[in-house]
């Protein structure tokens, strides 16, 4: 192609247009009895005891009214070693055959639920579990309980032919803040982590928003690190979502920027220590005092007062030590710690890892 | 989730059965014995049986209502020793007391069954009835030698830019649910491991096969300014030489490590920070008449993953062309050969604004420049780039 061509085609040829949208790429919503899970990932409640369960491979949010599992057990939960082990042999196979995917505490029972994976390729099983105050571990019969669904746009995909699309999107955090779902995706192929916000109920014409988060620390330049646990605060009477990434910064977000083309950018209110990612984070209350209780991979769970998220200086250089920020306190008694939910006022509910190997489900008592 | 079609399945068996055994039976000589039923084609799920027991006991245990705990009372189908009973559905058909395990029975597993003699409805009968049946039954194990290979590594270059973003591992087979990136590791020309090289990440990033996996390089490490550069330097560095090795002990579906290890050397060169820039690329339009390929060539490698499904070609009126496409020359051509003859006239390349090179650089906008834009997935921006069939270019 010669030069004058090449700024022909600069002039007239690159033409952007926004129309190939096939309508099978719209998000869509149904609802009915029956849910039925290609997988199950993420897990979280909202208020009235809705759970909200994530379907990675198949980019769906469920939101399941659990019907007789919603009552009818003893209350709470209860410690169970090697639950691994225990849930693994009531589905039949071995400890390493199964991979528990969340855990989250029902609001009103304080019951647990799991999300658990039993099997391995495309023979692995979804399945939800509950655990009751008497330790005793059931699976949730889904046939007969009412659901709603939204499934997320597919990939965009313009070659009509294409074997195979292998363009998926994981789910990896979920919270319910007044009336929307934020959900937090990754997809397997664009480099892009994002939050959706979906309105709740579920509908098809409320696509919801998805906005792409950065957070603008270490001198003022900007990344795109996915963002890895995340829960609504109000800070200064304004809904927030505080979010943690990888090397640990803690950004805080207000909710109404979270609002498609809207630039969001987060500010860095604690520097928490490198070679680290976030796990779970749960907030509570202790004598008048507000926390946020964040379990990490490597670096232990920390405890990190609430007091000062308001008006914590924006943290906008490099950090010249290992963290910077928020004071906060590693509580040293809780260790492999791989799922963290709030189980009552004075509790956190955990899987811990033993250093056998073994997960073990545990009440901790609130640090 | 729902062990429905298991039920349907196991229905339809216990109706065979019974057609099959109308005759009342009164049981057999040696008393009762358990038996594995699989299905015969592998599709359907395996059942456990009590057979042996006469048509009276048969309609005893059939008339009586008994909860999931009696059930197991009676019969306690487990993964042995001191393992909590397995989950599954009960049911009596003509011939047998059947338990039908809500997953399938994992190959070569062994699987406990108790059966509490005393506890069956009649103490008349053939045989003992007092006790605990023991009784241990398994599947066939599936082959144990490994298999799985990893096929392809991308990007497949020799040279990759010191800021590449991505790595996508092709195996032979599906893999298995456990994390994947501890097996995965970069080393250095001189035979050191680099620290830390990938973005960790709370989910594994598969295909929905499972045969796909996908590893991004820190885009941290390599952002001057950012803590993870600054604390442990870029996983990349230009003018080096890297191998990419892929232990043999990541298990696959079937939970056997790979056939063989893989080991991928490349060479790093400087960063690429430059937009695509489609006007750069050359088509090379195909002949009216002809189903030959379409080729459009890529001054550099560009996302073998993104490519498959960024790219397509329509008729100037905007209506898709069928056709099969492909990747190939290290991912630096797209080749499309349509279903029909090309006819004579005017078509568009169509290309999604999602194309990323190795580095994540799209269309018009380099990776580091901040986004802050309309980012909903279902209305992707789309550049169409005019191509005449009839005449060369």
């Amino acid at each position: 192609m010669g030069s004058r061509l090449l700024k022909l085609w600069m002039l007239i040829a690159l033409l952007v247009l926004t129309a190939w949208s096939p309508a099978a790429n719209r998000m869509t919503a149904d609802a009915g009895q029956g849910p039925h899970f290609s997988s199950i990932g993420p897990l979280t409640f909202g208020p009235d005891g809705t759970l909200f369960a994530a379907d990675p491979q198949a980019a769906a949010i469920f939101a399941v009214d659990l019907g007789a599992f919603a009552t009818g057990g003893a209350p709470g939960a209860k410690d169970i070693p090697a639950i691994d082990r225990k849930i693994a042999a009531m589905l039949g196979t071995d400890a390493r055959e199964i991979a528990v995917t969340d855990l989250a505490v029902h609001p009103r029972t304080h019951n647990a639920f799991m999300s658990v994976m039993r099997g391995q390729g495309a023979g692995a099983a979804p399945v939800l579990l509950r655990i009751d105050g008497a330790a005793r571990i059931e699976m949730v019969a889904l046939q007969n309980l009412k659901y709603s669904k939204v499934t997320l746009p597919n990939a965009p995909d313009v070659n009509s032919t294409n074997p195979r699309n292998t363009r998926t999107q994981s789910v990896t955090d979920m919270a319910f803040v007044d009336g929307r779902l934020f959900v937090a995706g990754l997809s397997n192929e664009e480099f892009s982590s994002k939050l959706r916000s979906l309105p709740y109920p579920f509908s098809s014409a409320d696509r919801g928003t998805s906005v792409e988060i950065f957070h603008g620390n270490h001198g003022q330049l900007e990344t795109r690190s996915p963002v890895y646990a995340f829960v609504p605060y109000t800070v200064n009477n304004t809904p927030h979502l505080i979010a943690g990434y990888v090397c640990t910064p803690l950004v805080k977000f207000p909710v109404s920027s979270l609002t498609p083309g809207a630039k969001v950018r987060g500010t860095t209110i604690a520097e928490l220590g490198n070679r680290n990612r976030p796990l779970d984070m749960v907030l509570y209350r202790k004598d008048g005092k507000e926390f946020l209780l964040m379990s990490n991979n490597s670096r232990g769970v920390m405890k990190i007062p609430t007091a000062r998220f308001g008006d914590a200086a924006a943290i906008t250089s490099p950090v010249a030590g290992e963290t910077q920020g928020l004071p906060y306190e590693t509580i040293t008694t809780m260790k492999g710690i791989e799922q963290l939910d709030l189980l009552d006022a004075q509790n956190s509910l955990v899987l811990a890892r033993a250093e056998t190997g073994t997960l073990n489900l545990e009440v901790v008592p609130l640090p | 989730m729902t062990p429905r079609p298991a039920l349907l399945a196991a229905l339809v068996c216990a109706l065979a059965i019974g057609a099959a055994c109308s005759r009342p039976s009164a049981g057999s000589p040696d008393g009762p014995s358990v038996r594995l039923t699989l299905p015969p084609d592998g599709a359907g799920r395996a059942f456990i049986e009590v057979v042996g027991l006469s048509s009276d006991d048969l309609r005893a245990l059939s008339a009586a209502r008994r909860t999931t705990e009696q059930w197991t009372a009676l019969l306690r189908v487990s993964v042995g020793g001191e393992a909590p009973p397995m989950l599954g559905t009960y049911s009596v058909t003509r011939s047998a007391l059947r338990f039908t395990p809500a997953f399938p029975l994992d190959p070569g597993r062994q699987y406990e069954t108790r059966v509490d003699l005393a506890g069956l409805p009649r103490a008349a009968g053939n045989g003992p009835r007092s006790g605990v049946l023991v009784t241990t039954v398994s599947r066939p194990a599936m082959t144990t030698t490994p298999s799985t290979v990893v096929a392809r590594v991308y990007p497949s270059a020799d040279v990759l830019p010191q800021n590449q973003l991505r790595f996508y591992i092709q195996f032979s087979g599906p893999m298995g649910l456990r994390a994947g990136l501890d097996h995965v590791h970069l080393v250095d020309e001189h035979g050191r491991e680099v620290e830390d090289p990938f973005l960790p990440l709370n989910a594994e990033l598969w295909d929905a096969d499972r045969t796909r996996y996908t590893i991004f390089v820190d885009p941290g490490r390599v952002k001057t300014g950012l803590l993870p550069q600054q604390q442990l330097g870029p996983s990349l560095q230009s003018g080096r030489t890297y191998t990419l090795v892929i232990d043999r002990e990541w298990r696959d579906a079937a939970g056997l490590p790979l056939k063989e290890p893989f080991r991928r050397t490349f060479r790093v060169g400087p960063s690429d920070e430059e937009p695509i820039q489609p006007e750069a690329w050359m088509i090379a339009a195909p002949a009216r008449g002809t189903r030959d390929p379409l080729l459009v060539t890529f001054p550099e490698p560009l996302d073998h993953g993104l490519l498959l499904r960024s790219l397509g070609v329509s008729y100037a009126s905007g209506a898709r062309l069928d056709g099969q496409s492909r990747v190939e020359a290290r991912e630096t051509r797209w080749v499309f050969v349509p279903h029909a003859p090309w006819r004579a006239g005017e078509y568009r390349l169509v290309v999604l604004s999602i194309l990323e090179d190795l580095a994540g650089n799209q269309i018009g906008r380099p990776f580091e420049v901040d986004r802050f834009d309309e980012i909903d997935d279902a209305e992707p921006k789309t550049i169409f780039r005019p191509f005449k069939v009839g005449s060369r270019q």
